[in-house]
């Protein structure tokens, strides 16, 4: 009685007007209504209870359980309605409402206001004076004065320079992820020089395995693989070219500026090379579906958001990707700001790039095209010799299918019922009478001439040109004309209307290269496109408004993405400098300054030493980025050279924060590898090339059976370095997997270190590390002499101590090697 | 920072050892302290098995019409299709279950079954992903290893999260389904087979022996106690001893698990061992038991794996009463065996089963005998963990095409999963690039009927 009471005085003090349905039209149906976003109609009673992708709005007498009622009142996210919160009365009448039935008007509901979105939030002050975005400062000082401050004023003595042997292993394995020979070990212990430890540094970032190790961080973050992932997993037979690439652009230590240009617009910098062309596969490190996206657009939204979220992590520390579907909650990023982000990417179509001269390249396509031209004439011909026998077999072949199916091809076509034209449909559209069945079938001169033709096309597919080195990258275009290629299966039924639409995959007309319409998309739905939208950055970070677009002379692009490489590189970018300078230290002392790499914004972690994170970035520009000339910054400075043992400041800082000491921490799993490999005496020192596929077992292989996985014998061949194993995103190499790989999908900076048994087993039991011990016995045989000294040299680069000896004491050297290849210091980066 | 990521980042290492052999603090009392979860690879269609629609036999041969466009996998929608299959009522309850599974049917008592819930894709790989990680991109977590992430391991010598996989091949989208995603590798999918050696590389090859395994990890075990001892502070270089020894115990414990020949005739041939058709899948089912009888937490089964899509799951394009009268009678023994064993060991109260496929199929037909892909509704169950047996929860419309009363997102179900394990899906979060990731993102509502 009290309740019903309650619901009078409120009907009465909304007034007449403010009935649940009127409430509906007011404030819902501008999105839930002939823009049915979400697929939610709430027009009418039938619709809505019908729902959208979320199930059903309304269920009729049970008001706590309707989506409708969990919207609106907070209970799911988001809260609607999303530009304002509903009074805890109106909630109240939708509530009552949906109790008594929600009964509807006999009319349809209309919307009373029209579409629009909240405006963009103003940048306030507050948002930039959040430390990531301020200007970086020039403190100068240097890398020991900043954290021995640190340090003084929590009165924490650091530990002292670690021993010559251990410091020429943390070298080896931090620059090339390889140990040091005995010989190498011995010559730079015994060398008095004061310079030996630069000069040191110098001669291993000369080693072009540096560039093995250091690309490997930077293929993290580009979530490189060799495989699309999903349901299909196909090889991506030219990926390999791009990790090589950024080996090569490690090693030839290319200013990063440079490196991250080529990576967003190789094809737009004024000179193209075949390596920035080939640096455009970072575009396309996105997992992807097996079908053509001009057929599934929507996966083009999260190829894009891909883009978006590793530029946006990987390049800016910053989570842009948040702010898809409504402003960024924690960061000043709107929404607006990421579909800025998206029209400067949005004209990227796909396109392997011809490694070869255009000239060279254009002879290619268009041979190829005239034996396309050629090839489709003969088809035709075929086709229509071969239509008489299908229209004999197929009958046949429709006996097979139920009576109602048979019924509904038997009837005339004029005659069928709207069931029976769809049965008819389904069937004569999906059979076709093979080629055995219409041989079986052909008179001997048509038998005849059946062969010829297709001897003629066999003949002309053989006379193919063989394919130049092509780039798996990106350029502009218009993906609505994409053509097929090579695991396209067109879904049908499915797909871009192009029939009305006028252009062409690549710009080749007259004019300039116009990129497709793009729009902000309300709640990220590509149904529902509010409004026409360019080109821009995040606003927070664009202090001096850069051009947005800078159209090449061949206006083939749109030059967006040159625009912001341009943008990501300008002096005045606070994010860049800071989050590279960042990275590189993570990967020296494994853990960044800012803990979380790829979150510069407010849920990530502030910088332990902010003013030394300054110097780093302010060091890097004036060292024309340049990433070895970082290392040798970092690496030379005390901190670095600091012995991992030692327990000054165990009590007052377990974590290790300020650095007293060197951050001891287990080797990342290609380089435990790796090792193993060095150790043994195996290691294929092969740079570059295709993929290899080391063996896998058969009861594995199993569990993931599309894509390719081509089994190598455990041999030489296959003995290459980790960053040449095959990545195949539906099958990681157990190896890696279960010592922490990342997931290949998404963009990574900071790897995951864990321990668990499956490690031990491995190490213990793994034919792989079984067959290595044996070699790395046999090395040990070999050399003669003291074979614990030379294992303990060749795997620690130290001697045995007496402790030491006595525990391997009558091992036999098959022993011996196995468990110097478990042991935690051989692991371990100390 | 919660205790779950105070202990994980302590020592990275440490953290994820320490979580794996101790039981980690629950949000409020749970009900189920571990799952089975039964997965139907290939897509069960609801029409034919728990969801039955007289109306498909009204109006068989008649377009589906006022649903708007009705988008088909394979393309080209055909009429409406009535089951092949007959429904009866069973047990108290008077559930209605097709003739496909006599056996589950009698059992309906068991379990609540949900009609309305419904996914995300009508991708085969997709919809796995959905129902794995509650995203339809790979990459995410997959919920054992959220389960194994949010209450540790109950046990000191076997892996806290196993897959057994169908023995044709795994299911669709592979080893991504049972991915630890960001997280660490200790809270992934650990394959076993169901062969003596469960587990890749359990025991050493030929030629070495037991003894000189011993005598190798004794040396191992003195070489890295001497070197621990030089750095006191630092716990991942003990946990990693550890981690030594907790493999040695499984090089035991997991062959002893997947041993099925201390099982009686009687357990044997209520889970189908002693019939050609049945002995797989109840292989799968009774190691499962096995397996939760010894503390693992979570024990994920496939049943359909990728040999010969049409054949060797339920993906039923081009017949659905063959296809389904297959593997229906390949997996009712097993699966009221695994139930009523359960139940009869006192297991089931507290242990959680699930069966669900990953997506519904069309109440159309397709080339008049098969069914399509529908990710618009499915039905699934869930039995034990003090859930009322029994009863319906939720409708799908009159054919069967989209879910119509309460639909049951592959959010809420994870959440009522989580919910039933005594976690808020809400507060079960972990910490990757800066944002508390959810299983459920920022979706998900327990189905109250099941709490």
């Amino acid at each position: 009685m009290a309740r019903l009471s309650l619901g009078i005085l409120l009907a009465a003090a909304l007034g007449a007007q403010q009935d649940a349905p009127a409430l509906l039209e007011q404030k819902c149906l501008h999105c839930h209504g002939a823009t049915p976003l979400g697929k939610l109609d709430l027009r009418t009673r039938e619709a809505a209870l019908r729902g959208g992708e979320h199930g059903a709005a309304i269920v009729p007498g049970a008001a706590p359980t309707s989506k409708l009622i969990r919207m609106v009142s907070g209970l799911d996210t988001p809260r609607m309605p999303l530009n304002g919160a509903l009074s805890p009365a109106e909630i109240d009448l939708l509530t009552r409402w949906i109790a008594a039935g929600a009964p509807y008007p006999d009319r349809p509901l209309t919307a009373r206001q029209k579409l629009t979105l909240t405006p963009e939030p103003p940048l306030r002050d507050a948002d930039r004076k959040w430390w990531a975005f301020e200007p970086i400062r020039a403190p100068g000082g240097s890398i020991d004065h900043w954290l021995n401050q640190a340090l003084t004023q929590a009165g924490i003595p650091p530990s002292p320079r670690a021993p010559k042997a251990t410091l020429i292993r943390r070298a080896y394995l931090d620059l090339l992820g390889l140990p040091p020979t005995p010989a190498e070990v011995a010559a730079f212990v015994n060398n008095p020089d004061p310079q030996a430890w630069p000069q040191l540094i110098d001669q291993l970032l000369a080693s072009p395995h540096y560039g093995e190790r250091w690309g490997r961080h930077w293929l993290d973050l580009a979530r490189y693989a060799d495989s699309n992932g999903y349901e299909h997993d196909f090889d991506r037979p030219h990926a390999w070219r791009y990790r090589d690439y950024v080996i090569r652009a490690f090693n030839d230590d290319k200013p990063y500026h440079t490196f991250l240009t080529e990576q967003l617009a190789g094809d737009e910098i004024p000179h193209p090379t075949y390596d920035s062309l080939t640096a455009t596969g970072f575009l396309r490190g996105y997992a992807k579906v097996g079908f053509r996206e001009k057929d599934n657009p929507e996966f083009r939204y999260e190829y894009l958001d891909d883009m978006i979220a590793t530029i946006g992590r990987g390049v800016m520390g910053l989570t842009v990707q948040c702010a898809r579907c409504h402003d960024h909650k924690f960061d000043p990023i709107s929404q607006k700001d990421y579909y800025r982000m998206q029209a400067g990417l949005f004209g990227y179509v796909e396109l392997d790039h011809p490694l070869v001269p255009p000239a060279e390249a254009q002879a290619w396509r268009a041979a190829n095209a005239r034996l396309d031209a050629a090839i489709a004439a003969l088809r035709n011909q075929l086709r229509a010799l071969e239509a008489p026998y299908a229209a004999r077999i197929l009958p046949e072949k429709y006996k097979r299918f139920p009576a109602n199916v048979q019924q509904a091809i038997a009837t005339p076509e004029a005659q069928r019922t709207p069931g029976q034209v769809l049965l008819a449909n389904q069937v004569i559209r999906t059979t076709r009478a093979n080629p055995a069945e219409i041989d079986r079938l052909c008179t001997p001169a048509d038998l005849a001439a059946r062969r010829r033709l297709q001897q003629q096309i066999t003949a002309l597919e053989k006379q193919r040109p063989p394919a130049p080195p092509l780039a798996m990258g990106v350029t502009d275009g218009d993906y609505r004309f994409t053509p097929d290629g090579p695991g396209d299966e067109p879904a049908p039924g499915k797909g871009v209307q192009s029939t009305n639409l006028v252009g062409s995959f690549l710009h080749e007309g007259p004019g300039r290269y116009i990129a497709p319409p793009s729009f902000l998309l309300v709640r990220g739905d590509r149904h529902a496109p509010a409004e026409p939208i360019g080109p821009g950055f995040p606003r927070i970070a664009d202090p001096a408004s850069r051009p947005t677009e800078l159209p090449p002379p061949h206006g083939k692009t749109s030059g967006r993405r040159l625009a912001l490489a341009h943008w990501l590189t300008a002096p005045e970018h606070p994010l860049t400098a800071r989050v590279m300078a960042n990275r590189i230290w993570h990967h020296h002392f494994g853990r960044g300054l800012v803990a979380s790499l790829d979150n510069f914004g407010r849920m990530g972690d502030r910088p332990s030493h902010p003013a030394l994170l300054d110097y780093l970035a302010t060091e890097f520009r004036t060292r024309g980025c340049s990433i070895k000339a970082m290392h040798r910054l970092i690496m030379t400075s005390q901190a670095y050279q600091r012995d991992s043992l030692g327990e000054s400041g165990a009590a007052a800082d377990p974590a290790n924060r300020l650095l007293w000491r060197f951050p001891m921490r287990r080797l990342e799993a290609e380089i435990v590898r790796d090792q193993v490999l060095a150790v043994s005496g195996a290691l294929n020192r092969t740079l570059g090339g295709p993929a290899v596929f080391p063996p896998l077992p058969a009861e594995l292989l199993a569990s993931s059976t599309k894509g390719i996985w081509h089994n190598q014998p455990d041999g030489p061949e296959t003995w290459r370095r980790s960053v040449y194993v095959y990545r195949k995103r539906g099958l990681p190499f157990p190896f890696f997997e279960i010592f922490d790989l990342p997931d290949q999908n998404i963009a990574c900076g900071a790897r995951n270190v864990s321990t668990v048994p499956t490690q031990a087993l491995y190490l213990m039991n793994d034919p792989f590390l079984l067959r290595q011990a044996s070699l790395f016995a046999g090395r040990l045989r070999e050399a003669g002499g003291d074979p614990v000294a030379h294992a303990f040299q060749l795997a620690l680069a130290r001697a045995p101590r007496p402790e030491e000896r006595v525990a391997v004491a009558g091992l036999s050297l098959e022993a011996l090697a196995q468990v110097i290849l478990n042991l935690n210091e051989f692991l371990y980066l100390r | 920072m919660n205790r779950r990521q105070l202990l994980l980042t302590a020592g990275g290492g440490l953290g994820a050892l320490a979580l794996n052999s101790l039981e980690a603090a629950t949000h409020h009392p749970a009900k189920a302290k571990r799952v089975i979860s039964l997965f139907m690879s290939g897509g069960v269609s609801h029409l034919d098995t728990f969801d039955p629609k007289p109306a498909l036999t009204r109006y068989a041969g008649h377009p589906l019409e006022g649903k708007g466009e009705v988008v088909v996998r394979q393309g080209h929608p055909g009429p409406l299709m009535p089951s092949p299959f007959t429904f009866r009522r069973h047990g108290q309850s008077g559930l209605e279950v097709s003739e496909l599974f006599p056996k589950l049917g009698a059992l309906c008592d068991e379990y609540a079954l949900i009609r309305s819930a419904f996914s995300k894709s009508n991708d085969h790989v997709q919809a796995h992903y959905a129902l794995a990680s509650g995203q339809i991109r790979m990459g995410f977590p997959s919920l054992g290893a959220w389960v194994s992430y949010g209450l540790g391991s109950l046990n000191q010598d076997l892996p806290g999260y196993v897959v057994l996989y169908d023995q044709r091949g795994g299911p669709f989208g592979g080893p991504a389904n049972w991915t630890a995603g960001f997280m660490p590798a200790a809270y992934q999918g650990t394959v076993f087979r169901a062969a003596n050696q469960p587990i890749l590389d359990l025991q050493p090859p030929p030629g070495v022996s037991a003894a000189e395994q011993r005598q190798r990890l004794a040396a191992l075990r003195q070489l890295n106690s001497i070197d621990a001892a030089r750095a006191p502070s630092n716990s991942e270089l003990t946990a990693r001893l550890d981690s030594y020894e907790l493999a040695y115990r499984m090089q035991s414990a997991a062959p002893d698990a997947v041993d099925l020949s201390s099982e009686s005739p009687a357990t044997r041939r209520l889970y189908g061992l002693d019939e050609a058709h049945t002995e797989p899948f109840g292989r799968q089912c009774l190691m499962a038991r096995r397996l939760v009888e010894r503390g693992v937490r979570f024990v994920q089964l496939y049943h359909g794996g990728l040999g010969n899509q049409n054949l060797d799951t339920w993906d039923a394009h081009e017949d659905v009463k063959a296809n389904h009268t297959r593997h229906a009678a390949a997996t009712d023994t097993p699966i009221a065996g695994l139930l009523t064993d359960l139940k009869s060991r006192g297991l089931l109260t507290d242990t959680l089963v699930l069966w669900h496929g990953e997506f519904g199929r069309m109440p159309i037909s397709q080339r008049g005998l098969g069914r399509d892909h529908n990710p618009g509704v499915m039905s699934l169950w869930m039995a034990g963990a003090g859930i009322r047996g029994g009863q319906v929860i939720g409708t799908s419309d009159e054919f069967g095409y989209k879910a119509a009363e309460q639909p049951v997102s592959v959010h809420d179900f994870h959440a009522t999963i989580l919910h039933l394990l005594g976690l808020d899906h809400t507060k079960l979060t972990y910490r990757f690039n800066g944002r508390q990731m959810r299983l459920t993102d920022v979706y998900g509502t327990p189905v109250p009927q099941l709490l």
